[in-house]
């Protein structure tokens, strides 16, 4: 089998350095012999529904309501999301495929609708620092850098409890600050770093979801790096 | 100038700043600064009077574009210049470069991106010279779009003639609503920040090489065409000279042609234990790739710090394409030595990490060439580390 990644819009939605998270899903996939195909989109050009994995990266305010826009009229994410196809998204991308979000001229505007999500903009201020998490026993680190809360839907799993940070910038009933959110193969998060490179168990959570069972593998430059972040921001005060 | 509380605040400000250096707490430009808008908070309204004045502002190339038009303007006037040596570019080290003995009637300063509304307000400059606006410290600035707002909405006005690169659509933005702009264009090139118009959002169409905007942006013609093969900082170089001569100097076609040839970059030459090391300043995605364009040699230092002026948010290593250096031994430091490893490894690059410099300098070939690429903590640690590792340059050996 060959696993398609599509990379969407890279030129809008790449101006935090998400675009390595494609590179990472690459790189861990082809040590496991898995073949795989990278396919870039660029703003206008038609988004492929055959799709495995979609990847969807932060962006500034403008170029995230221009990327949302195309999406909307292609609609070729929405059918490749409604077949099963793996999402992950960082930032304006993660916000960008909830239900409503805010327009960069300030009013709010319907997303994609591929999660139910709502996010607001309040009079905080930008959330910008080391964000840590915890996920099914396990740490996560990003480094989180937006405006906005998100509000997850009652159907809506968080990707993890926030340990330090801002996260989606909401208390939930049960006292817990959450971070992202998951639905099935449908993964957001505001962690740059890129997600994928500092947590390469996620990196392998998101291959799996769309490539089946995979066979163990140790990167030592991925397993040091994720390793030291986890250490210096827990053990260390948070910068 | 002559106010008797200014005159007192700059010899308390003097004072303090000997003692600073006294103390081994830095040069003491700071500490004066600091002291002299403490005592005098008019001090910069008083000290810009009756003087000349050239801003330079940008993401890139502003200490060596400041020092080179310090250079070009005083032998193009034949007259002295007051102008900020070491990159202190926020008010207190701009209040030390302007208040510095003796008071040149011409200052060229470095400005910080987000102090330059109020530098321009308060000193009242002839000229502002802007080299570009690309990523850079995410985590204090937001987003780029933000600066070139900023800057658009103060500059309405025209007493004040811009310098620009008309290439990068966010200075043309920037710019858009001031009275007086020199563009200088360098046959366009493609901006790695701008996908959609700064002025309405709509996409930006680079397909030939350039922007131009249904909304208008980019259609004003260039009042200076010049080459496309030039670096960045030679293009620098050309603002430099540009501004120099709105300022009066009389600069010969041939000395802006060699000053392009030779345009100056942030490169020092370190001596570890006996072993040259050209070490070259990257403080951003832009500056990276021409930093590892620049590096050639078979054995290559890189390091990364993230303290708040490298940025903090480490990403941006993942917008580099570091497959130059495949085949080449690469050793990676600084705080964040896992980050460059990890990137480099998987674009196949093979990598180790050492403790620091020194140790990474150690553990290569002593006969054969070494260059460094630092961050921009890393590169001052590395000037300031002056014990085990002493600057080639400069005479004492």
């Amino acid at each position: 089998m060959t696993l398609t990644i599509v990379r969407l819009y890279h030129d809008l939605l790449g101006t935090y350095g998400d675009q390595g998270n494609a590179e990472v899903l690459i790189h861990r996939a082809r040590a496991r012999g898995i073949d795989v195909e990278l396919v870039e989109v660029s703003p206008h050009a038609p988004v492929p529904t055959h799709g495995n994995i979609y990847l969807l990266g932060g962006g500034e305010d403008g170029p995230q309501t221009a990327a949302l826009e195309m999406l909307r009229a292609d609609q070729g994410l929405n059918t490749a999301a409604t077949r099963g196809a793996t999402v992950f998204a960082v930032c304006a991308g993660f916000q960008l495929i909830g239900a409503t979000l805010p327009h960069a001229d300030g009013s709010t505007i319907a997303g994609l609708e591929l999660i139910n999500v709502e996010t607001v903009y309040d009079s905080s201020p930008r959330s910008v620092g080391e964000l840590v998490i915890t996920r099914n026993d396990l740490i996560l680190t990003g480094f989180e850098n937006h405006q906005g809360l998100t509000r997850l839907g009652s159907d809506v799993t968080a990707l993890g409890t926030v340990i330090s940070g801002v996260g989606n910038g909401i208390v939930t009933d049960n006292a817990k600050k959450t971070e992202g959110a998951q639905v099935g193969n449908i993964f957001g998060t505001y962690m740059h770093g890129p997600a994928l490179a500092r947590n390469p168990e996620l990196a392998d959570e998101v291959l799996s979801s769309a490539a089946g069972e995979l066979v163990a593998y140790d990167d030592y430059w991925a397993s040091a790096f994720a390793a030291e972040r986890r250490f210096t921001l827990t053990h260390l005060r948070r910068k | 100038m002559g106010s008797l509380r200014l005159a007192c605040a700059h010899t308390a400000g003097t004072a303090a700043s000997r003692l600073s250096r006294l103390l081994g707490r830095g040069r003491g430009e700071t500490v004066y600064g600091r002291t002299l808008l403490a005592l005098d908070p008019q001090a910069l309204t008083k000290l810009s009077r009756n003087r000349d004045i050239v801003l330079v502002s940008g993401t890139n190339g502003k200490t060596t574009t400041t020092n080179l038009l310090s250079q070009v303007l005083a032998d193009g006037t034949d007259e002295g210049v007051s102008t900020s040596v070491y990159g202190a570019n926020m008010t207190a080290g701009i209040a030390a470069a302007i208040g510095a003995i003796p008071r040149h009637r011409y200052v060229v300063l470095e400005c910080d991106e987000l102090y330059l509304p109020e530098m321009y307000r308060v000193l009242k400059p002839r000229v502002i010279v802007l080299l570009n606006l690309s990523r850079d410290q995410l985590h204090r600035t937001g987003e780029v779009r933000k600066v070139a707002n900023l800057w658009h909405n103060t500059f309405t006005h025209d007493d004040v003639t811009f310098v620009i690169d008309r290439d990068d659509p966010f200075l043309e933005y920037a710019v858009s609503q001031a009275g007086h702009v020199v563009r200088v264009s360098f046959g366009g090139r493609r901006h790695p920040d701008a996908a959609t118009c700064p002025a309405c959002l709509a996409l930006l169409d680079w397909s030939l090489g350039d922007y131009q905007c249904q909304c208008g942006l980019g259609s004003t013609l260039a009042t200076v065409r010049s080459d496309k093969r030039l670096s960045g900082p030679a293009r620098n170089a050309v603002l430099a000279v540009e501004a120099a001569r709105l300022m009066g100097a009389v600069v010969p076609l041939e000395v802006q042609e060699q000053l392009t040839i030779q345009a100056p970059d942030r490169v020092t030459e370190y001596d570890v234990d006996g072993v040259t090391v050209s070490t070259r300043l990257a403080k951003n995605p832009e500056s990276w790739r021409g930093a590892i364009v620049a590096t050639t040699a078979p054995q290559v230092v890189l390091s990364v710090n993230a303290r708040g002026i490298d940025g903090r948010d480490t990403s941006w290593l993942w917008d580099i394409d570091y497959s130059a250096f495949a085949g080449r031994t690469v050793v990676c430091t600084g705080e964040r030595q896992l980050d460059v490893a990890y990137r480099l490894s998987v674009q196949g690059v093979e990598v180790t990490v050492a403790q620091d410099f020194a140790a990474a300098v150690r553990s290569l070939d002593a006969s054969l060439p070494i260059q460094a690429i630092a961050s921009y903590t890393a590169y001052q640690d590395l000037a300031a580390a002056t014990m085990g590792i002493r600057k080639a340059t400069g005479g004492r050996s």
